[in-house]
């Protein structure tokens, strides 16, 4: 039963990527073009209009959208999956979870190949590899429970409450700027950002900038925390989608 | 007489009508007993709205019951769907394999059935081109061809007994019969009298989403005509 779901799984997020691939002329090179265009506008506006960046802005603001991208996306895409499947799902038994992470996985492929490049680029811009690139896998594995819990909850709520599809957009917006990934949240009072700390995308983006920009390692206690909060929400999120799901068939088409 | 493999008792199934706070429930399933034996056929009939589709997908396990009480041996429940999670950007090919992954089959079981799908769908060359070129029925010829492969203990049929041109039609009619007559349990909703007859051992009649009458095929059909015709009965 497991394999037979992780097979649907994989094939399914092939089958995504596939095809959207095939609904553009451009194809693949959007997933690198799509985010540099996204880069480049927030470095233009932040940097060269307002003069607001501090030294090394460039690699701040590339690194904290990179890995910002890859939660925003997993939430835009992951957290209406289970809406957008209901007519499937009113045809066939299966365990709910597989939307969301068919979504997650294929966006985590996206990020993959936006990471890459932006290694390419943080080497031109002399901030070569380094020994702390080791932590890296341990960060991004964190990171990918976070936003897979993340994920799992909003695609919980949203078959039921179809309206929050409005306020999504905006949160993430928010929770954008309260993340530390335009500006840097040094500059805020020591007791302020204890709070700001409470969200797991600050630590996760200060432990990759830690890494990619000046080679320390990251903060192992404020990772295994965020690692800890990030597996009780999947826990949460699981659970929701599987008591939610006979709910979710009865609403109305 | 053995255990039944599926046995509903008194079960009733409620739907939201909108998306409302405090909107009301309506029931499309009120109060529906039926026993499954394993190896029978079991036509079920009723008019548009008794809730026949209902049924079935609460058989499937896809709907819960809001009331009354479902058992289930362990076995395996498919609901005959077409075109199941087709994906339009998508090859013939591609797409049987997703639909079969769907309808619970494994990727290799799936592979060694690909030349049997590709054959019985008669697509030839488009069976690499993506659907969105196909007409309609090329799209239920590929939905077909995949969903006879699935060899579920219960076999859950909605109407669908043959698909696409008067060609394909005889020869998937004749292959949904030939898996019919194997020995698999089904459940099978119609409005057609001629198909009950032909298919099923036995019948239950629904109405309103209750279980007017359970028995041989010609004693159901029998009772669910003669109340057709009378002006009570056929108010609601």
């Amino acid at each position: 039963m497991r394999l037979h779901l992780i097979e649907l799984i994989l094939f399914s997020t092939y089958a995504e990527l596939r095809a959207e691939r095939a609904r553009s002329y451009l194809g693949l090179l959007w997933w690198i073009v799509e985010p540099a265009m996204n880069m480049a506008t927030y470095y233009l506006v932040f940097a060269v209009i307002f003069k607001t960046g501090e030294p090394d802005y460039l690699p701040f603001l590339l690194i904290g959208l990179t890995l910002w991208q890859w939660f925003k996306s997993c939430i835009s895409h992951g957290g209406y999956s289970i809406w957008q499947q209901l007519p499937l799902i009113r045809q066939v038994k299966l365990p709910l979870q597989v939307f969301p992470s068919v979504q997650i996985l294929a966006d985590t492929v996206k990020f993959l190949c936006i990471l890459a490049l932006l290694l390419v680029v943080l080497w031109c811009s002399g901030h070569p590899p380094n020994i702390t690139y080791v932590a890296l896998l341990p960060v991004l594995l964190v990171e990918l429970i976070f936003v897979a819990a993340a994920t799992y909850v909003v695609a919980a709520v949203v078959p039921l409450v179809p309206d929050l599809r409005f306020v999504i957009e905006q949160v993430l917006q928010v929770v954008m700027f309260l993340s530390g990934v335009v500006f840097s949240l040094d500059g805020l009072p020591p007791g302020l950002r204890r709070w700001f700390e409470l969200n797991p995308l600050v630590e996760l983006l200060d432990a990759g900038r830690a890494i990619l920009m000046r080679a320390q390692w990251p903060n192992w206690s404020a990772l295994g925390r965020v690692a800890l909060i990030s597996l009780a929400l999947y826990a949460l999120g699981t659970f929701l989608i599987t008591r939610l799901t006979p709910r979710y068939v009865k609403l109305p088409t | 007489m053995s255990e039944p493999i599926i046995r509903l008792e008194n079960v009733g199934v409620a739907f939201n009508a909108q998306l409302r706070v405090g909107s009301p429930r309506f029931w499309a399933l009120e109060d529906v007993s039926l026993s499954l034996q394993r190896g029978e056929r079991l036509g079920v009939v009723g008019r548009n709205g008794s809730g026949k589709s209902t049924l079935l997908r609460t058989i499937a396990g896809i709907i819960t019951p809001d009331r009354g009480r479902l058992t289930r041996a362990p076995v395996s429940c498919q609901l005959l769907s077409l075109a199941l999670g087709f994906v339009p950007h998508l090859s013939g090919r591609d797409n049987a394999m997703l639909s079969g992954l769907m309808l619970g089959l494994r990727r290799r079981e799936i592979l060694q059935r690909l030349a049997a799908i590709h054959e019985f769908s008669e697509l030839g060359d488009f069976f690499d081109q993506p659907i969105s070129s196909y007409s309609t029925g090329m799209q239920m010829r590929l939905g077909f061809s995949v969903a006879i492969q699935v060899e579920p203990d219960v076999l859950l049929i909605d109407e669908v007994l043959a698909v696409g041109d008067a060609e394909f039609q005889q020869k998937s009619g004749a292959a949904l019969r030939e898996r019919i007559n194997s020995g698999t349990t089904v459940v099978f909703v119609s409005h057609g009298d001629a198909q009950v007859h032909q298919i099923c051992d036995r019948a239950l009649w629904i109405e309103h989403g209750r279980s007017m009458m359970e028995g041989s095929v010609e004693a159901v059909l029998a009772a669910y005509h003669a109340a057709q015709q009378t002006p009570v009965a056929a108010g609601g």
